[in-house]
């Protein structure tokens, strides 16, 4: 036992701790806050690079706080899929991360500076809790810090639209968590546990009965406000495309899908996903409405003219997809939808980014105004098209290894009208993704908007920008490092 | 009978049902947030109920008292932790209501969210690019 046991709870803790330490700073050298908001982050990254391969025989690396054996006291429990899952949320906030003192700089006003970096912080070690957590109970304590940040990340600019957003999100947002504090007490009185390898035990034992069945059912809805499952999706397009560039990457590209992950865990750590009295019916449901979301997302995005909206829509649409690999209860489907939460990840943290890049060197957000835009925003607009064809899942970008496991674990499943639908959805993502490579690329700038040598967004923007499209690239052609591992794991899920 | 037995249970849920409706159909927005607020309070009074006994004591067991009186303890202290959150939402929703009221001038949502039904949903206008 090496120290690399208490490395998932420090991963979880740093940022938190500088989170509350980071005001004082602020208070003294606000300067400094962006370039130390850095180091929890790069702390975390390099704990979870670590851990690579250090997950022992039994598939999960158990934590026990404070010394208390679960299921008495909290467990902290990384599995294969929890550990990269972290990964992926540890690299693109610390993107993110990267990305944002130029950007808010400029769109956030000087006394809210410090804000955002203690938040952004909150946000990330929230998530990370969340995804690592084996407590029930600490799932919806992470979950509500998670929310209250985004809630207030979404306004944190302060202008009209911006606070609007932020309280419909809100409005959608604290329901939902209720329902899922609901589902907990429900859970808990039927089976008396928090813990969840407990609480998938005392399942197996006491079988179907009426009380999980609605406990399941309202962890499904109240996760699936967070996660923006299709008809509880109303509050994303608004939230999505008013917050920051840097926030909506991380809304878009993490906070979704850490959504769909622990609704991923529920099912399958918890209530064992052979017990099929209790979610079977459910799963039946969001099969159809995430093929809904598929169609729905793709279809709404092309009808936009807001670039940041159009991104925001095509989230949707990829909800759906992780939601249909999952409920196909293959391990190849699973798998896919996994892959699916890093690539969907990394291709839509660059989408955000890149708006972001545009809107802080012209301040454009209409579509219509990216005619030409390469001539000044060559790299900008190169990293916008890798991110946008692993969106719609050309081969050599990762969004090709996801679909293609998506849909053969929807084949195996033989549920093909889902595997037709995902094959639609990749269309309708083709029609929105290539409009706008168009725009940039193949269209005259007419008015003259975008001059040559006209300057690209600063390096410190660019940089993560490309590192994400260089990512989908790499994770796209050297899949077979991650895929493998997840295929087991997935296996070991069901 | 069973019904009748565990009132409890179904007034916690009379209460969430309440709260659901308040927080859907007013329109207006305080309202709204104190649909919230009845909804979070019947969640707890659906845990507390949970751990509640008819005559216990409270589960300290030093003083050699019968652990089979004792009430249980743990949705009390998850409650604890749930009353905390349920505050800092209220707050935040709070303030946010009063940036909305001094940019808007109404806590009416259908005026507040008018300008989002034309065209293809609204969203951000022009005007509040950095």
């Amino acid at each position: 036992m090496g120290a690399y046991r208490h490395f998932p709870i420090l991963m979880i803790t740093v940022p938190l701790v500088c989170a509350v330490l980071l005001p004082f700073l602020g208070y003294l050298r606000e300067r400094w806050v962006p370039r130390a908001a850095l180091v929890p982050l790069s702390v975390s990254t390099l704990l979870g690079l670590l851990l690579v391969g250090k997950i022992p025989a039994q598939g999960y690396l158990s934590y026990h706080l404070g010394g208390w054996e679960p299921p008495f006291g909290i467990e902290i429990r990384v599995d294969y899929i929890g550990l990269f899952l972290l990964l992926v949320v540890c690299g693109i906030s610390l993107l993110a991360m990267v990305f944002s003192p130029r950007y808010i700089g400029k769109e956030v006003s000087g006394g809210r500076l410090t804000a955002y970096y203690v938040l952004f912080l909150l946000m990330s070690g929230a998530m990370l809790g969340f995804v690592a957590t084996g407590d029930v109970f600490n799932l919806f304590v992470f979950m509500e810090i998670l929310a209250l940040t985004s809630y207030a990340l979404v306004a944190i600019t302060g202008n009209r639209n911006a606070v609007r957003a932020a309280f419909k999100y809100l409005l959608m947002g604290a329901p939902s968590s209720i329902m899922v504090l609901l589902a907990i007490g429900l859970l808990y009185s039927a089976t008396g546990s928090l813990n969840m390898a407990d609480l998938s035990a005392r399942i197996a034992e006491s079988g179907y009965t009426e009380v999980l069945v609605v406990s399941f059912i309202l962890f499904v809805i109240g996760f699936g406000v967070k996660a923006a499952l299709f008809p509880l999706h109303m509050w994303l397009p608004d939230a999505h495309s008013i917050a920051p560039s840097p926030i909506s990457a991380m809304l878009s590209g993490l906070l979704v899908e850490v959504s769909a992950f622990a609704l991923l865990r529920l099912t399958f750590s918890v209530f064992t996903a052979g017990n099929d009295a209790i979610i079977g019916g459910t799963s039946e449901a969001v099969s159809v409405f995430a093929a809904a979301a598929v169609l729905y997302g793709g279809i709404m995005a092309i009808m936009q003219k807001d670039l940041k909206v159009m991104i925001a829509y095509s989230t949707i649409s990829h909800i759906g997809y992780i939601f249909l690999g999952i409920t196909s209860f293959t391990k190849e489907g699973l798998a896919g939808a996994m892959y699916h939460m890093l690539d969907h990840g990394l291709a839509k943290a660059c989408l955000f980014l890149c708006a972001g890049c545009i809107i802080y060197v012209k301040g454009y957000r209409r579509i219509e105004d990216l005619k030409g835009a390469w001539r000044q925003m060559p790299w900008t607009c190169f990293a916008f098209s890798v991110a946008a064809i692993s969106v719609i899942g050309i081969p050599p970008t990762a969004g090709f290894i996801s679909k293609f496991y998506l849909i053969y674990g929807n084949f195996t499943a033989e549920r093909w009208p889902y595997a037709l639908v995902l094959l639609v959805g990749a269309i309708l993502a083709a029609v929105y993704c290539l409009r706008v490579i168009y725009y940039m690329f193949f269209q005259p700038d007419k008015r003259g908007a975008w001059e040559e040598g006209g300057g690209d967004a600063p390096a410190s923007m660019l940089a993560p920008v490309c590192l994400l499209a260089a990512g989908t690239l790499f994770f796209g052609v050297f899949s077979g490092l991650i895929i493998d591992s997840l295929l087991k794991a997935a296996a070991f899920l069901l | 009978m069973r019904l009748l037995h565990n009132y409890h249970y179904a007034a916690a849920m009379l209460l969430f049902c309440i709260g659901l409706y308040t927080v859907i159909a007013r329109r207006n927005i305080i309202k709204k947030l104190i649909g919230l607020n009845i909804m979070e309070t019947s969640v707890f009074f659906f845990y507390i109920s949970l751990g509640y006994l008819d005559g216990g004591i409270a589960p300290i067991r030093t003083g050699g008292a019968d652990p089979a009186r004792m009430v249980n303890p743990i949705p009390q202290a998850l409650i604890l932790t749930g009353i905390v959150v349920a505050v800092s939402v209220t707050a935040l929703a709070l303030s946010l209501v009063i940036l909305l009221y001094r940019q808007y001038g109404t806590l009416d949502v259908d005026r507040l969210y008018r300008d989002e039904d034309g065209g293809t949903h609204g969203g951000p206008s022009g005007e509040d690019a950095p």
